[in-house]
């Protein structure tokens, strides 16, 4: 049961990291005009709006997935770091709670944002959520495939 | 437009809320995963260690929910736009700040 949950967490992260990356430097392209002539130009030049609302839904299948793992993480990883001295494995875990959490709870803001049609005045948190939550999935991604390599997923 | 001032005044003061109920360990509740069990207060070591995470969490939303019940929209155009981005970069500053003794 934790495996395949643990798995699944995996692959919803996955499809998040495409679709925020994707829209986080849509959001800036969009500022700017972007000719669609290379990859990079290209991965900009997509509608990011169109992604607000996956992104909604994919952060909160994540964030409880993860929340419903985090007791197994807690009862079986933690005190295997601990045994192993790993405080910086140890801390990078605590900063992805916080970001976690910070990041579930802008979603109400960051979707209001990028509500249809879209307010001139709210451009630039469209922007800064946007990039905020990127951050915050890239982190999480990188540090949870960390600790998969460290404790191993069994 | 009213909806949207209030789920950002959510967003902005469960913010705030959660960095304090963290900082200060102000949890609404403990999770004891050893036993399975919630409680209010703090129980004894036989419980073993509680996850404060989802306390903190609950008591984020509450506070935000609060806030966005009662504060006035109107603010949310005087005030929130820049306030919404800066607010959770200077929180995240401060969050990496206060794990920093994990790298010591």
């Amino acid at each position: 049961m934790f495996t395949t949950l643990l798995l699944f967490h995996s692959l919803v992260s996955v499809a998040l990291l495409g679709a925020i990356t994707h829209q986080a430097f849509a959001v800036v392209a969009s500022r700017v005009e972007v000719r669609a002539t290379t990859f990079i130009s290209r991965f900009r030049s997509t509608d990011p709006a169109a992604y607000s609302t996956a992104i909604v839904a994919l952060v909160a299948v994540v964030i409880f997935t993860g929340g419903i793992l985090y007791p197994n993480y807690r009862s079986i990883v933690r005190p295997a770091l601990q045994a192993l001295d790993l405080r910086a494995a140890n801390g990078v875990f605590e900063i992805k709670e916080h970001l976690s959490a910070i990041g579930l709870v802008l979603l109400p803001a960051y979707w209001a944002s990028w509500r249809q049609p879209l307010v001139p005045e709210y451009a630039a948190v469209r922007v800064g959520l946007t990039w905020i939550l990127a951050t915050m999935v890239w982190w999480n991604f990188i540090v949870g495939q960390l600790l998969v390599t460290i404790k191993g997923p069994f | 437009m009213r909806t949207h001032g209030r789920l950002m005044i959510f967003s902005l003061v469960a913010c705030v809320g959660y960095t304090l109920a963290y900082y200060f360990e102000w949890s609404l509740f403990q999770y004891y995963f050893a036993e399975n069990s919630i409680g209010f207060w703090e129980q004894g070591g036989a419980s073993g260690p509680p996850i404060l995470w989802y306390g903190w969490l609950a008591t984020a939303v509450l506070a935000g929910a609060v806030a966005a019940a009662i504060v006035p929209t109107r603010w949310v155009a005087r005030l929130l736009p820049d306030l919404l981005w800066l607010v959770p970069v200077v929180l995240i500053f401060a969050a990496l700040m206060y794990e920093r003794r994990w790298f010591m």
